[in-house]
């Protein structure tokens, strides 16, 4: 299975909408905890060395998420943790970018998400406890979210509602928020430990997935936001990131600091579907890919990036 | 810094949770000692382009003699392809190279007996430190087929009047005889450490290992019966008995002595084989641009008693170690060269030496020990090995006894503190200012 190393250590990883074989990574220096950071884009190819660089970018600070855009198959936003939004063009040559850098959180941008139904605006969301709502043309963002009480940690669109994104935060809160409406619309007080990730379900716009320090992911119904649907336990440690699937309704990926990345079918009485303990440090990015059925991504502190079949075992040659 | 310390105390918070309600941006992060070892008595000093650094290190496969693939080659065949090896796979101009050191053929030879490979090596190293040359080759080479282990020449009968010197005549394996009774090192003792020796040899080949090192040589057979040649390539030490077993080898007489417990089976193989390492200035190799494979620290040789020159290692490892500045748990690879199981089961006993980092990939008694080019056929298996160890292996050590009463030694570095980046785009145009700042 394809293997690329990268030499920082991977903070996140995301598949093109456009390319099938087309992949980003965001990694950052010394961990992310100080140092640069570099954006790179990857090609997929059936032919050894099957994972090479296409194009990288540099950044003074990490990079700790990206987004691709869904109007432009080459634009590439970046969260960058000097509190940075960069927008880069893989089209134009690394010295014509990036070609915006938009610059208003007041603290490290954790996450990037962008629209997937408008496709003309994308989201960040930030460790200064807010979530701002941004168009690739304007020069400043459109709308500050700020209620949070602690870091905002991710932040996702809805995939059939294209104004209501949900916000993942360390004060141990998820909202749902309408960019139409004055302030969130619902506080779910889902888990007693910060939550670092949260994903719709492609398939149940009201079901939503929380991934939090206490080592479980909640799936949960909007309408009844008191009692999860479910409960997923099975990590050793907090987890970090999770995706709902694409293509198939129940099944959700997650990565965790306990080095694994593990596949769930939330509508089973046993979860648990899948686990791959690739990464030799913490896993910290994972992706689905929507335009192959069943192909992973996912990068970690051990600076390498496994693009892998579900089924299949990552490190296999 | 303030930046840095509030991500770890973020990150911190993820993986050890304090009571949800409250964020304490006051709570210190608490620091433990660290518990990684350290050689702590080396100077961390940072690189010099003054130091002495092996950029490649080959060897031939070694072959049993009389019998084995490279019966009917003659030694400067052996040496040729590896010679050739170095030169090619570094890109270096030959004219450069100021002095090629080898045991028995010209260009400058040296002879230390068993060491001369090491010695070769040596003093190459002590030439380059001493700026005589940037570049030199270090090699040694045996075909104990064409040469076997005789002295024909006379002796001075003066030799017979002190115990010592007549002892400097002693055949090796009543060497080893004597030190297996004088230390109470048992028969089982020496056929097991025989055994792990094939064991680790055999799985080193089947994993591939000693391709880095193994360079092949084309050569021929000549079918003893017929007189047939036959165009052979060897690339495999053909000595390892994978199967071996303590059993087996309790059924093989002792050689050297009735009663004896040293047998054909916990000796050194008699082999043919040749090594060559390519040693240059730090600086040199940095600016061909040439990785680099390990640095040579120190050298000693040190004298023993003659009667029981086993005991060689355990006597020159300390020496060499300690003028490198270090302890002996600083080592963490060591290549002892396993003349016979009853010397090396002493000198790694004596100094207390964690099994583990012994040869590990095997030793003389499974793999050979062409006299001459043991010495550089252990620098290119432990500079291997410690590259591919990574980090976690620092220091390694070479060392061997040597017939007539001495033990030599090396202290060797891994190579490049960085690792290696694979796929790192190079800067065309380095400013050293970053693009945000443009």
């Amino acid at each position: 299975m394809p293997v690329f190393k990268t030499p920082f250590n991977g903070y996140s990883v995301k598949f093109s909408p456009f390319y099938e074989s087309r992949l980003a990574v965001a990694t950052a220096q010394n961990f992310g905890i100080l140092g640069n950071g570099r954006v790179h884009v990857l090609d997929l190819s059936p032919a050894a060395p099957a994972l090479t660089e296409l194009v990288a970018f540099d950044t003074a600070d990490g990079v700790y998420d990206l987004a691709w855009s869904e109007s432009h198959d080459s634009l590439l936003i970046a969260a960058v943790a000097d509190g940075s939004v960069k927008i880069y063009d893989t089209a134009l040559p690394p010295t014509a970018n990036p070609i915006r850098s938009l610059h208003e959180h007041t603290r490290e941008v954790h996450s990037a998400d962008y629209n997937p139904t408008r496709r003309d605006s994308f989201i960040t969301s930030s460790w200064d406890d807010t979530v701002k709502l941004w168009t690739v043309d304007r020069p400043t963002s459109v709308r500050t979210f700020k209620e949070h009480a602690y870091c905002v940690y991710n932040a996702t669109w809805n995939p059939r509602h294209s104004d209501v994104f949900c916000s993942a935060s360390g004060d141990c809160t998820l909202r749902i928020w309408d960019v139409r409406e004055m302030g969130s619309t619902m506080i779910i007080p889902a888990h007693e430990f910060e939550i670092l990730a949260c994903d719709w379900n492609k398939y149940d716009d009201c079901l939503i997935a929380s991934a939090s320090v206490d080592k479980s992911i909640k799936i949960w119904d909007v309408r009844n936001y008191r009692v999860p649907i479910a409960v997923l336990n099975g990590h050793g440690y907090a987890v970090r990131k999770v995706k709902f699937s694409p293509h198939k309704r129940n099944l959700l990926a997650s990565c965790s600091y306990d080095m694994t990345v593990c596949l769930w079918d939330f509508m089973v009485e046993d979860a648990l579907v899948g686990r791959y303990d690739h990464h030799t440090e913490f896993a910290v990015g994972v992706d689905m890919s929507v335009l192959v059925e069943g192909l992973l991504a996912s990068t970690g502190w051990d600076e390498l990036v496994y693009v892998w079949q579900q089924g299949m075992d990552p490190r296999a040659v | 810094m303030e930046k840095a310390i509030n991500r770890q105390q973020v990150l911190l918070e993820h993986l050890r949770p304090s009571n949800s309600s409250s964020h304490n941006y006051e709570s210190i992060l608490s620091a433990s000692a660290c518990a990684a070892g350290d050689s702590a008595a080396y100077h961390r000093t940072s690189v010099y382009g003054d130091d002495v650094v092996i950029v490649a290190a080959y060897r031939t496969a070694l072959c049993k003699s009389k019998r084995g693939g490279f019966k009917d080659t003659y030694p400067d065949d052996l040496l040729a392809p590896v010679l050739k090896a170095v030169i090619e796979k570094t890109n270096v101009d030959p004219s450069e190279v100021g002095d090629i050191v080898v045991e028995t053929v010209p260009v400058r030879t040296v002879n230390r007996q068993c060491s001369s490979g090491l010695q070769a090596v040596a003093d190459v190293a002590a030439a380059i430190k001493a700026g005589f040359y940037d570049i030199g080759i270090g090699a040694g080479l045996e075909s104990m087929t064409v040469n076997p282990m005789a002295w024909e020449g006379s002796v001075n009968p003066k030799v017979k009047a002190f115990e010592q010197a007549q002892n400097c005549l002693l055949p090796m394996g009543v060497t080893s005889e004597n030190v297996a009774h004088r230390f109470g090192v048992t028969r089982k003792e020496q056929d097991q450490a025989a055994v792990d020796s094939h064991r680790k040899a055999a799985a080193a080949t089947a994993a591939g290992k000693f391709k880095d090192e193994i360079i092949p040589v084309a050569t021929k057979i000549v079918d003893p019966k017929t007189g047939d040649e036959k165009p052979v390539t060897i690339s495999v030490d053909d000595g390892i008995r994978p199967n071996t077993s303590v059993s087996e080898l309790a059924k093989l007489k002792p050689v050297f002595k009735k009663d004896g417990t040293t047998t054909a089976g916990n000796s050194s193989q008699v082999s043919d084989g040749a090594g060559a390492v390519l040693l240059m200035k730090r600086s040199v190799a940095m600016r061909k641009g040439l990785p680099i494979l390990g640095v040579f620290r120190t050298f000693a040789a040190v004298g023993v008693d003659p009667a029981i020159m086993g005991v060689g290692p355990a006597v020159a490892i300390p020496a060499a170690v300690k003028s490198a500045g270090l302890q002996l748990d600083d080592i963490d690879l060591f290549e002892i060269n396993e003349a016979f199981a009853s010397q090396f089961v002493y000198c790694r006993n004596k100094l207390g030496l964690d099994p583990e980092k012994i040869n590990v990939n095997g030793g003389a008694l499974a793999i050979g020990h062409p006299l001459g080019t043991t010495g550089a056929r252990c620098v290119a298996t432990l500079l291997h090995e410690m590259k591919r160890r990574g980090r976690d292996c620092r220091f390694g050590v070479i060392s061997m006894c040597i017939g007539t009463g001495m033990g030599a030694a090396a202290v060797f570095e891994r190579g490049d503190c960085a690792d290696e980046l694979c796929n790192v785009r190079k800067v065309e145009s380095n400013n050293f200012l970053s693009k945000d700042v443009l």
